[in-house]
């Protein structure tokens, strides 16, 4: 298999709900052994597309496969091979840790250990024995990603994983999936609106809004496009007086504040030229840096640009 | 693209067992198992007051007081105890994966559509089974109790008609088939619990009030009573005979049971994939 073969591929995914276009047009390509960031705002298209991909909507035949395969016509082959976790876990509160991973195991087909080991990989083979009621939301959402290890699955379908988790859930939710994807090879597509959370931890990125994919690559292309919109900022005394004194070099920037430019980053070179020339027109210069916009920046300008137009 | 083959799809039985398997299981520590194995013993604990405490003006002195028993706490059984009970299992073991939001994570497993709906139908078939034999056991229990705590009624002399009693179950059984094919349903549809709890006390209300009317035997929620009425007729020396041939009611409420449950499938797939 090449390290680069797509693990999830919808072609031309188009889905309505009533009168309502819900996904255009969607070509998601998620690689195999990536953590692949599916983003969007609340009410983009992310759920109905995961729906899409399980099945649990019916999407036109050849729209979506899956490790290769058309997923209308090999649903059930495929499904054996994904774990997936769709908004809240689904679990029984009657039931204890252990029965609830075994209902699913069983269900599944799976030998009897599988229950005991993925009970240990989220941590909670101490409380395996208690009814799910008495889970705290951090221990159901554990349990609800050990539904989906159980049958050891080559991609797992987490849907905002980390909903409802405290600070510390949060991080140790984010270490088991790079665990998962580092030491065990899982390729994970991983829905959230939360950009902070997708950045962390994915490779790759998918931003959606309002049924349309508006960007996808590697998280690496993402961070370049903000990279070219990356800007020097200047501290000084006074920068409207810079401005005035050095035209060529500041006719461009923008006051950021009185003491503050901001200009088009280029190069480091610039940077250093920059430099040199403000302290020789007699200027002070406090700080000198170059400023990325953030991925939520990023994000919010890719889906300002798709409102406008 | 990874041209990888997938591992071959379960056949139908294998994902029916492991369906079964894992809806057996599901049903630990629920209301549904507890109402199955406890609702038998209402009935019976009613009938057996009444006995102990006015038997003498239920069977006739020196006769066999059995078939009196049986007939008496079998006919209320059947005709308004039995069919609330298929109301309130059918919503109890299917309310189990709506509580739990529980249906996508079942569509998302590697088992058919086909294998959960005969799987959940199954379970409620056996646990309505397993109400109907607790009745049974009680209801001869409970008769031997009264044979120890009032010897005058007789009950000790006279062998329980156990043969008839089983015939007899076979009948009731058939007939609440009708409702639990739409309780089924309607549990499928609405996926909450109060709507079709409520229609179905409604039906149950309906059916018997139109009792009497000529074509009753068509109301799946009358059928209980009424087969139950017709197979059960007391002999000359006030024995239980019990019909061996299965009546009308009941052939109407196998047929229901199976044209519901053959209609309701495809077009509760449809409505899944709506939602």
């Amino acid at each position: 298999m090449k390290p680069d073969e797509l693990l999830i591929e919808t072609q031309h995914l188009t889905f309505r709900f009533g009168g309502r276009q819900v996904l255009h047009d969607v070509d998601l390509r998620v690689p195999r052994g990536s953590i692949y960031g599916f983003l969007g705002p609340n009410g983009a298209g992310k759920s109905t597309t995961m729906r899409l991909l399980l099945g649990l909507l019916p999407a036109p035949a050849g729209a979506v496969q899956l490790f290769g395969h058309d997923l209308a016509r090999h649903r059930l082959g495929i499904l054996a091979r994904v774990g997936a976790l769709i908004e809240t876990p689904s679990l029984y509160d009657h039931l204890s840790g252990h029965d609830n991973l075994e209902v699913t195991r069983r269900l599944r087909g799976l030998p009897t250990g599988r229950t005991a080991e993925v009970l240990a990989t989220v941590g909670l083979a101490a409380d395996a024995h208690r009814p799910v009621r008495q889970y705290s939301l951090g221990m159901r959402q554990r349990l609800g990603l050990a539904l989906t290890l159980l049958p050891d699955p080559e991609l797992l379908i987490l849907d905002e994983p980390t909903n409802g988790l405290d600070p510390q859930g949060i991080i140790e939710m984010r270490e088991l999936l790079r665990k998962l994807q580092q030491e065990h090879g899982k390729t994970i597509l991983l829905c959230s609106h939360l950009i902070s959370e997708v950045e962390r931890v994915a490779t790759h990125v998918g931003v959606i809004q309002q049924g349309r994919l508006l960007f996808q690559g590697s998280l690496s292309a993402l961070q370049r496009r903000r990279h070219s919109a990356a800007q020097v900022v200047i501290e000084t005394d006074d920068a409207l007086r810079c401005r005035n004194l050095l035209p060529a070099e500041f006719g461009a920037a923008t006051v950021l504040s009185p003491g503050t430019l901001g200009l088009p980053y280029h190069s480091q070179e610039q940077m250093a030229y920059l430099a040199q020339q403000l302290i020789a027109a007699g200027q002070p210069l406090y700080g000198l840096r170059c400023e990325q916009p953030s991925l939520e920046q990023s994000f919010l300008h890719l889906t300002e640009t798709a409102l406008a137009g | 693209m990874n041209t990888a083959l997938l591992a071959p799809t379960p056949g139908p039985l294998t994902q029916l067992r492991r369906s079964l398997a894992a809806d057996t299981l599901k049903l630990k520590h629920t209301a549904a198992l507890w109402l199955a194995l406890g609702s038998g013993a209402l009935p019976v604990v009613l009938y057996l007051l009444i006995f102990y405490f006015k038997g003498q003006y239920l069977v006739k002195a020196g006769q066999n007081p059995w078939p009196s028993y049986i007939s008496h706490s079998w006919q209320t059984t059947a005709g308004l105890l039995l069919p609330l009970f298929v109301v309130l299992l059918c919503s109890l073991v299917l309310h189990v994966e709506t509580k739990a939001s529980a249906w996508k994570h079942l569509d998302a497993q590697p088992v058919g559509h086909l294998a959960t709906y005969v799987s959940k139908l199954l379970v409620l078939l056996g646990l309505n089974l397993l109400a109907q034999v607790v009745f049974v056991v009680l209801l001869l229990a409970s008769g031997a109790l009264l044979g120890l705590l009032r010897p005058g009624l007789l009950f000790s002399d006279y062998a329980p008609p156990v043969a008839a009693m089983l015939t007899l179950l076979g009948h009731t059984y058939l007939a609440t088939l009708g409702i639990l094919a739409l309780q089924f349903v309607a549990a499928l549809w609405w996926r909450n619990f109060v709507t079709p709890v409520a229609i179905g006390m409604g039906c149950t209300v309906v059916g018997l009030a139109l009792l009497r009317w000529e074509y009753i035997d068509w109301v799946p929620y009358a059928e209980p009573l009424l087969a139950t009425s017709k197979a059960m007729v007391k002999g000359k020396a006030n024995t239980l005979t019990v019909a061996q041939v299965f009546n009308q009611t009941e052939q109407l409420a196998v047929g229901w049971w199976v044209v519901v449950l053959t209609v309701a499938y495809p077009l509760l797939r449809w409505r899944q994939q709506r939602q």
